[in-house]
């Protein structure tokens, strides 16, 4: 009873606090929409291609002009226009000067290209579709050796006509940036518990409180365990009303396995808290702690995917990625959610909470020593 | 019955020893008071007694319980008023007397009533839902006290109550003590204002460098300075006295000048009759004398008489 009285007096007097409120509501909400909003165009997994325009010439009689005539009007479709010419100087110098994007020659011995290197993407995509229609002209040169009547059929075949093929090696469903922002803030935010926790006992002290606590018929477990639960409650209902605006609110996607994100989220608030309390007993000064978990945050959330996408953890951040518990959760919340993949979530959660009891082992015996809190 | 006893109690920080070999004990019903300057070790001793700091040597026995062997005992019985504000500046006057009074035991409608019996004995009922950040410091010493006397401990302990308030909110709280007193409960007072121990307390302790140097009741400590007397004078400027030259006068023994309210004390044998000549002094001298009053002594003089320094630095 009395441990419940501590932690309900520690959440009435954190939810009174409006700086607790902006720390850990408000700043992390706006922080969603802003980064959401802002970056969204960094999530789009297709690339718009306009102004594709390319030079051809035609050098003689050719048998392959004719099935050229249909691959340029296939690749119409695909946003390519190719625009006859017959000055082959003129046409050089306009596509060097980047006004084309390349001068296709069509000759009795094949196709050459002539294109500008400025444009990589559309050079790339230029080469990949005139390979298609090359291969596909050989293959009519080799049907007709042996057959003959079959020709035509080759170079009409128009369900064949694919010269740009999508092919994606992710298959799953990817985030978009307010779904990616949403666990990451909410992440973030869990995380965030930690300086607000270093003062859970050292705040007793500094308003002289620890006096009437230490004086009252209550042992220090029960008041360490009502400060610390009081902790995990408060940022637990902080992280409950970010998940319930970003996904009514925001749209964001939390995926069909709500229960075991909230318990990956959860892991990661005792970790927070525990981490805050034992830190407090750890270090003396009051400057120094704070400067510690300011950056011990910091460096977690650059390191861990927090403000921007982690696709290569190796090439990325390495080993720092790897240590943040806010990389572990991101990863393991986003394989939850697009993946329906539950092991990462498990390893997070033994991870948090293996640490955690570490923590809050260090602060008992830490306080047992003490005379006081 | 014996409220609290302390048996050789001895405290060290280090090689410091800030509470040496110290002996007394208070009776139900008493207002004792532990008076010293500044780090004469009282609020050491009183952390001890309310079981905040461990001894090194000796028994604190509280209601003739060991608190050695019966911490909750002894703590459910005490209620302290630490010398700084502890209150939540968060939370109402009515929630930190109900939290606090809440970790003694008390539940339900008991512990409202207790507390709004606190706040009314220390008159914050009409502020019971105001935030003591918006109180004077008067008033936050005021909500301190209701928030150790709402479960009714037999022991009460205020350590230097009155500390940098007003004098009406210093009054409302010396008064507060004796109503405690009359209604039951045994209070330790700590103060190095030597007027407001004198004021309240039925026996008084003195207290320097950790040890007890005299006690027992006002009449018995003054006893000890059977042979002096004060004189007190007020003049219209100090520039001018000499004192070396009032030591000369025979009987005098001790001249103390207070240079910012112009007043000289000079304490004499009391045996001796130089009222005459002391004050033939500040005519000769052209000083003219505003006030002139003979006290007898008090706590100051006999700390001043026992340790050869005042009780607050000047």
């Amino acid at each position: 009873m009395k441990t419940l009285s501590i932690a309900t007096n520690e959440i009435k007097q954190s939810l009174s606090n409006k700086r607790t409120l902006v720390f850990l509501l408000a700043f992390p909400i706006c922080l969603m929409l802003i980064l959401g909003l802002a970056l969204s165009n960094a999530f789009n997994s297709s690339i718009k291609i306009e102004d594709f325009r390319v030079l051809y010439l035609v050098k003689g009689n050719t048998e392959v002009e004719q099935a050229f005539h249909s691959f340029i009007k296939e690749a119409k479709k695909y946003g390519v226009q190719f625009i006859r010419t017959n000055d082959e100087i003129d046409a050089k110098k306009a596509v060097k000067e980047n006004k084309y994007v390349g001068l296709v020659e069509v000759t009795d011995q094949g196709i050459q290209l002539y294109e500008n290197n400025a444009n990589a993407i559309k050079g790339s995509l230029l080469k990949g579709m005139l390979k298609t229609f090359a291969d596909k002209v050989n293959l009519a040169t080799t049907v007709a050796k042996t057959d003959p009547g079959k020709v035509q059929d080759v170079l009409a075949d128009s369900g064949q006509n694919n010269y740009v093929q999508e092919t994606s090696i992710n298959s799953y469903k990817e985030p978009h940036a307010m779904d990616y922002y949403a666990v990451a803030m909410t992440n973030l935010a869990a995380f965030f518990g930690m300086m607000s926790a270093v003062y859970l006992i050292r705040g007793e002290r500094q308003r002289k409180t620890d006096i009437r606590l230490s004086a009252a018929p209550i042992s220090k477990m029960e008041i360490l365990s009502g400060k610390v639960l009081g902790g995990i409650l408060t940022n637990v209902l902080c992280m409950l009303i970010i998940v319930l605006v970003s996904k009514w609110v925001f749209k964001a996607n939390w995926g069909d396995h709500l229960a075991v994100v909230f318990l990956v989220l959860l892991s990661e608030v005792i970790l927070a808290v525990s981490l805050g309390v034992g830190i407090s007993y750890m270090i003396k000064t009051d400057n120094t702690v704070n400067a510690i978990t300011m950056v011990f945050v910091q460096v977690a959330a650059f390191f861990g995917g927090s403000y921007f996408p982690i696709d290569d953890v190796d090439s990325f951040g390495g080993i720092f990625t790897r240590l943040s518990p806010l990389y572990w959760a991101n990863n393991a919340i986003n394989k939850v959610i697009y993946l329906n993949d539950m092991t990462p979530a498990v390893h997070t959660m033994m991870w948090n909470l293996g640490i955690a009891v570490l923590f809050l082992l260090i602060s008992v015996i830490s306080m047992r020593r003490r005379e006081g809190l | 019955m014996k409220v609290l006893e302390m048996q050789n109690v001895t405290k060290k920080f280090g090689d410091f020893v800030a509470v040496d070999n110290v002996t007394l004990s208070v009776d139900e019903g008493e207002i004792f008071g532990f008076l010293g300057p500044n780090g004469a070790g009282k609020s050491t001793s009183i952390n001890m007694i309310a079981g905040l700091l461990r001894l090194n040597e000796g028994k604190i026995k509280i209601l003739g319980k060991d608190i050695s062997k019966s911490n909750q005992f002894a703590k459910k019985n005490i209620g302290i008023v630490p010398q700084d504000i502890a209150i939540y500046e968060e939370l109402t006057a009515f929630e930190n007397v109900k939290f606090f009074a809440g970790l003694y035991g008390l539940r339900g409608e008991a512990l409202n009533e207790r507390v709004e019996e606190a706040l009314e004995f220390v008159g914050l009922s009409d502020k019971a839902k105001s935030h003591p950040k918006d109180f004077s410091g008067g008033m936050k010493r005021r909500l301190n006290i209701a928030c150790a006397i709402a479960h009714r401990p037999k022991l009460i302990i205020l350590d230097e109550p009155t500390v940098g308030i007003d004098p009406q909110s210093r009054n409302y709280i010396l008064q507060s003590v004796r109503k405690l007193n009359e209604m039951g409960c045994t209070i330790i007072y700590t103060s190095h204002y030597m007027e407001e121990v004198e004021e309240v307390c039925t026996r008084i302790a003195i207290i320097d460098h950790g040890k007890i140097i005299a006690e027992g009741t006002k009449a018995q400590l003054k006893s000890i300075i059977t042979n002096t007397k004060d004189v007190w004078v007020g003049v219209t400027s100090c520039r001018e006295v000499d004192p070396d030259e009032l030591k000369d006068i025979a009987g005098v023994q001790e001249v103390q000048i207070n240079w910012e309210d112009n007043v000289i004390k000079i304490n004499s044998a009391i045996d001796v009759n130089n009222l005459n000549k002391i004050i033939r002094y500040f005519i000769n001298h052209n000083i003219e004398i505003r006030s002139l009053e003979e006290k007898a002594p008090n706590l100051e003089t006999v700390f001043l008489t026992l340790t050869g320094r005042n009780l607050r630095d000047k």
